[in-house]
């Protein structure tokens, strides 16, 4: 029982990381209903920006966050601008193709600069405190993932309110909405939509810095989560931030769960078998509204 | 025009090799044969993605499947190769269509992931399933033969001929496969599947069964792929999930098609003829340099898509060749006549 419990406080820590990682590809496939299949390889810019910086200048992950953020942001808005923008009018399928073109890009422009090798990010803050758990009724808390599942928590608020509560948020919802209507009352959709890549990509690389402290880095790391954050945001409802939290719990949950019972190769089988099951008896998600 | 251009491409295609062999470099014989099997991966793909209109990002879990089973047959029974692809190709489709019928109740992008999603649990069930063989999956011991005719009929080519033989069983597959899909373009399937792709609403309305054909068309591309798995294992000499399973089986065929022309008949034939050399030919001039290696191939390939997407995404062959080409033929024609 308590290895039970034990599992399903792991599988909650490490979803509030798999929330972070999927609240990017929310504001750009659950909101404004564009596809980036190379949402992973953001994360592993992001996650390769925070060991360069810790590699050359010393810099913990937690504090290079900022520089990693805003020149995500500045390259994110960049591929909408450059490359999106093209493809957003046309045939969904090229919104496809197009991203999985940049996925191929990225990720082997990485492989060039700085080839396969894992390579790991060490003495940081978080990690300093590894040794320390927290013991609540026999069940223990890593410290430094409880650390950062609050801060992933932290931002998911700060997100949670500027969409939900700022005039901003309700610009880009009634982008998604309706961009002819949005026009006509003086929001610009392109602007909207350069901003929400912005943050998509800022967003996601957020998390791949805070991801280095736990996991190693290397060109390919990226994928998996891709697929893993299209099934959480598909799970917790498109658009919907609070369903896409929930969601993400719920994947960490089963994930180690799954692993108490059958062998580890298992634990993303039954997320998306769950996806499977949960998208064909109510496709609206979780927690969608419509 | 385009029939003497098929003429001359069918004879290329038949006779390149002999200098080759003649000279004993097989290598770029190796890489026709990736080139005819990436070609017949994307003329599979074509079917569901680009006349259907399905985004499919999971039909290497048939290739798996045709690659098992034709290994098994082989490896317990001694069915040999030719025998069991068309049982291999067959599984495969209803293996396809007993998965795919749920899956149709899905659409745009929600179906692509849940393609994903199969191959996701498909994984660890070929990582661990023993009787497959789990991890190390299955070798395809050879068995010696007593001439060429023989390692032919069972599909078994080794030594010098090896290159050779394996080119001319994929030329085979391949025509086979476009012979096919050149009928089904023109049938009432494809007909049907056109119309969902373009409108599914108004497709339903005149009576199509939109799930049903959607079946089908998934099917017909499973069916390929696991006749092309049986080809690969054959070649490979054994079947493990990592290989049978990799992704790359699905993204190159799809970037062949792209850049070739998405929903055209020769649309990934001509994108397969252009992109999988680019590989072969960046690894023996980059050599043991210090880019061996390093993905530059697929950067270029990485490049190419995203310029084929963002300028021209219906692919090379919806240029207006025959107008440039058409006019220059017709100056020529005026030319000759002064």
């Amino acid at each position: 029982m308590t290895e039970l419990a034990q599992a399903v406080v792991n599988g909650l820590q490490m979803g509030f990381l798999y929330a972070l990682v999927a609240v990017g590809l929310t504001i750009i496939w659950g909101l404004m209903e564009m596809i980036n299949f190379a949402h992973g390889e953001f994360l592993m810019l992001g996650m390769f920006g925070a060991w360069w910086l810790s590699a050359t200048l010393h810099l913990d992950p937690l504090l290079a966050i900022v520089p990693i953020a805003l020149v995500m942001y500045v390259f994110g808005v960049l591929v909408y601008r450059q490359l999106m923008r093209r493809v957003q009018g046309g045939d969904p399928f090229t919104q496809i193709f197009a991203t999985i073109g940049l996925l191929f890009l990225l990720q082997n422009a990485v492989v060039a600069g700085f080839t396969s090798d894992y390579r790991f990010v060490n003495d940081t803050l978080l990690q300093r405190l590894s040794g320390a758990k927290l013991t609540v009724l026999g069940i223990m808390f890593a410290v430094p993932l409880l650390l950062a599942a609050g801060l992933a928590l932290l931002l998911f608020l700060i997100l949670y309110l500027v969409i939900e509560r700022t005039e901003f948020g309700l610009a880009l919802q009634a982008t998604s909405e309706d961009r002819d209507a949005a026009r006509l009352v003086g929001i610009r959709p392109q602007r909207m939509f350069a901003v929400a890549w912005g943050l998509g990509a800022a967003l996601v690389a957020i998390a791949g810095a805070i991801l280095v402290n736990f996991f190693s880095v290397f060109p390919q790391v990226g994928f998996p989560f891709t697929v893993l954050a299209y099934a959480i945001v598909a799970l917790g409802g498109f658009g919907s931030i609070l369903g896409t939290l929930l969601a993400a719990l719920l994947v960490g949950v089963i994930q180690s769960v799954t692993v108490v019972y059958l062998p580890p190769a298992f634990k993303d089988a039954f997320v998306f078998a769950s996806y499977l099951v949960i998208g064909l008896l109510r496709p609206q998600g979780l927690f969608g509204r419509f | 025009m385009a029939r003497i251009a098929l003429v001359i491409g069918a004879l290329l295609a038949i006779v390149y090799p002999i200098p080759l062999q003649i000279r004993g470099t097989t290598y770029y014989e190796t890489v026709g044969f990736l080139v005819l099997l990436n070609a017949m991966l994307g003329l599979g793909w074509n079917v569901i993605g680009g006349w259907a209109g399905q985004f499919d990002f999971g039909p290497q879990v048939f290739f798996a499947v045709g690659a098992y089973t034709a290994a098994l047959l082989y490896v317990k029974l001694g069915v040999d190769a030719w025998l069991g692809l068309p049982v291999a190709a067959v599984f495969a489709a209803l293996v396809c269509a007993v998965l795919t019928y749920p899956l149709t109740r899905l659409r745009g992008h929600y179906f692509a992931i849940s393609t994903v999603a199969i191959w996701m649990i498909a994984q660890p069930i070929g990582a661990t399933w023993e009787f497959i063989g789990a991890a190390q999956g299955l070798f395809i011991p050879v068995k010696p033969r007593s001439n060429v005719l023989a390692s032919a009929l069972a599909l078994q080519f080794t030594g010098p001929t090896k290159a050779l033989g394996y080119y001319y069983a994929a030329l085979v597959l391949f025509a086979v496969t476009l012979g096919l899909m050149a009928w089904v373009e023109r049938s009432k399937l494809g007909f049907y599947f056109r119309a969902i792709r373009d409108d599914q609403e108004a497709a339903e309305g005149i009576g199509i069964d939109s799930r049903l054909y959607k079946v089908i068309a998934r099917s017909l591309t499973a069916a390929v792929f696991g006749a092309a798995g049986v080809l690969y294992a054959f070649w490979a000499l054994s079947v493990f999930p990592e290989q049978a399973l990799e992704l790359n089986w699905s993204t190159l065929p799809i970037m062949a098609t792209v850049v070739g022309g998405i929903g055209r008949l020769w649309g990934p034939v001509l994108g397969a003829v252009i992109l999988i050399p680019i590989s072969q030919v960046m690894s023996t001039t980059l050599g043991a340099g210090p880019l061996a290696g390093r993905g530059i191939d697929l950067i270029v390939y990485g490049l190419v898509i995203i310029v084929i997407a963002a300028f021209r995404p219906t692919g090379l062959l919806s240029l207006p060749w025959s107008r440039w080409f058409g006019r220059q033929r017709a100056s020529v024609a005026s030319a000759d006549c002064s």
